[in-house]
């Protein structure tokens, strides 16, 4: 998710990943690769059944009344460069009533 | 037609089945050769080619043509190299690739470890070609893994297809009839090589694919009642989706799966006398429709 201004400077950047993690249990380094992995010691993965709600909040800058809200969803798979986009949400918000 | 079906049929009856299938594999173009699905192509044409576009017809190379297995292959010691791996490819075995016990059945019960070695020289030459050989074929899915209770069924026959209905003349050269399997139509079917979670089966434990743990803990356990096949196979279809290496694809089925809900709110927030902090809070909420984590592994 990133927030920027009207001039498209960037005021807010946040990210959350979902997925399953694993360490070989002989130590505390996340594994990558079925080869080094053994269980999996936390699982942020998207499950049927439960919603995945999350929050941001952020500050505006001094002087900035107005945001570009973007929210982008996507699937990596084997590597971070091997992007799926699934969606992109966009949303002004202002602090100004019309 | 059906006369040519006929001939065919009394050409090949005269060939000795057992000697092909009584003795291991020793090279990869053996055991290619024993799992052979091309045959089935001139008749269920459409299936062929969509399972030719699935991950099943290239379980060693899934991603974007990726050798995944390299790293067992590497010498130990080699940067990269694994607890798998041997200081020599010549000691490889069968054993020494346990993602075989997935990613290709076939190779545990019919292949000698001099497949291995081949493999594994295969692999450090990055001989994609030959690597490829190795799939995951019709005859893999309707024979060898279609019975779980060999106890009380016994194994998988020779010459049989199993399938979710009986064919008792089935128009083959080799596989002449078509039992009805037990499974094939229940998610356990494909749990068999869709992981618990970690395999401990092993002297050296590891995990891969554990989706069919979630399908059971997290899907079932919710009141989930499809089967993989009712939402992979719709029509018998055979790509059983999604195909990584198609991209628009991918998305699309990602993004009939997921739900992204966005809200947004600005305003002043009061923190003490006179002292306003202007904030933005967007709030979001994905869910999913699918019978199991996304993403697994
Ligand atoms: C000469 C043509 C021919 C060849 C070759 C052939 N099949 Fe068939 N197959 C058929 C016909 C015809 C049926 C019967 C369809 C029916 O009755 O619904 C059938 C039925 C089947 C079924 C059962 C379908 C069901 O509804 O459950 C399976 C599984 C199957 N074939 C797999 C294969 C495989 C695997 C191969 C290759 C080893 C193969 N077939 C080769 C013609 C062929
Ligand atoms: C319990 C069965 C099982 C075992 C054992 C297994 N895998 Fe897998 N693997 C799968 C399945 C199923 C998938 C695809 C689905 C998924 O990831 O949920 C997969 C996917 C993969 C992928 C990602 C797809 C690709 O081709 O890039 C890699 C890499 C991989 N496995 C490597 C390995 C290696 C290396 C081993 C052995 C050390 C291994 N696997 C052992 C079942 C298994
Ligand atoms: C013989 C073992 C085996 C069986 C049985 C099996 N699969 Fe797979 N499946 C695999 C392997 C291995 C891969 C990953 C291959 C790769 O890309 O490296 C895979 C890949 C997939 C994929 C592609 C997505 C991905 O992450 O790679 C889907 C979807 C899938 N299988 C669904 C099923 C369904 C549904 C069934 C049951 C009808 C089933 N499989 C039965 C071994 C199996
Ligand atoms: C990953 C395992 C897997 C592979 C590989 C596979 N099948 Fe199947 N096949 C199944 C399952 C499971 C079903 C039953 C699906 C269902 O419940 O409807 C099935 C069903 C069928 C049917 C009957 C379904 C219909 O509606 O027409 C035919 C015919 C068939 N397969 C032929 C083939 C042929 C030919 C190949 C190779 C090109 C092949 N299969 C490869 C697992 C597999
Ligand atoms: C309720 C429907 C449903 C059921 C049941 C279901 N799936 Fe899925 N599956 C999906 C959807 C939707 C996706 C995501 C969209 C896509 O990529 O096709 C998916 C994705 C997958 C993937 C890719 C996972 C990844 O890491 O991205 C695999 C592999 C898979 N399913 C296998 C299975 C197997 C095996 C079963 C049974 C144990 C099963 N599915 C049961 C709907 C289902």
């Amino acid at each position: 998710m990133t927030a920027k201004t009207a001039e498209g400077k960037e005021i807010g950047k946040e990210e959350r990943h979902y997925h399953p993690q694993a360490t070989n249990c002989r130590d505390t380094k996340e594994k990558y690769g079925a080869q080094w992995k053994v269980a999996n010691i936390r699982d942020t993965s998207i499950q049927p059944h439960q919603a995945k709600k999350e929050t941001f909040e952020f500050d505006l800058p001094e002087g900035v009344r107005t945001a570009d809200i973007t929210v982008n969803l996507f699937y990596e798979a084997v590597n971070p460069d091997n992007k799926y986009p699934i969606h992109t949400i966009t949303r002004e918000v202002s602090l100004d009533k019309e | 037609m059906r006369i040519i079906l006929l001939l065919l049929i009394a050409t090949f009856f005269v060939m000795p089945l057992s000697n092909v299938e009584a003795q291991k594999a020793k090279t990869i173009d053996e055991l290619a050769k024993m799992f052979d699905s091309s045959p089935c192509k001139s008749c269920h044409a459409e299936i062929y080619a969509q399972w030719e576009k699935s991950h099943h017809a290239r379980p060693l190379m899934g991603v974007k043509g990726g050798l995944m297995l390299t790293p067992l292959a590497l010498k130990k010691g080699e940067k990269g190299s694994t607890a798998f791996s041997e200081d020599d490819p010549k000691k490889m075995k069968i054993g020494n690739f346990p993602c075989f016990k997935c990613h290709l059945p076939q190779a545990v019960t019919h292949a000698e470890d001099s497949v291995a070695v081949e493999l594994t020289e295969a692999l450090l030459a990055k001989d994609s070609e030959k690597v490829a050989k190795l799939q995951i074929t019709c005859i893999v899915c309707h024979n060898e893994k279609a019975i779980i209770h060999k106890r009380e069924l016994g194994g998988p026959e020779k010459g049989v297809l199993y399938s979710v209905k009986e064919v008792t003349s089935h128009p083959d050269a080799t596989f002449k009839t078509v039992k009805k399997s037990a499974i094939m139509n229940n998610s356990v079917y494909c749990g068999q090589c869709h992981g618990l979670g970690p395999n401990l089966e092993f002297d050296q434990a590891f995990q891969c694919a554990n989706l069919y743990g979630s399908y059971l803990h997290n899907y079932v356990s919710g009141g989930g009642t499809q089967s993989c096949q009712e939402c992979h196979m719709k029509k018998g279809d055979h790509l059983i989706a999604p195909n990584f290496n198609d991209e628009k694809q991918t998305s699309e089925l990602l993004a009939s799966a997921l739900s992204l809900h966005v809200e947004t709110l600005g305003y002043e927030w009061l923190r003490k006398a006179n002292a306003y902090t202007p904030k933005v809070i967007v709030t979001t909420k994905i869910t999913s429709n699918a019978g199991h984590r996304i993403p697994d592994g």
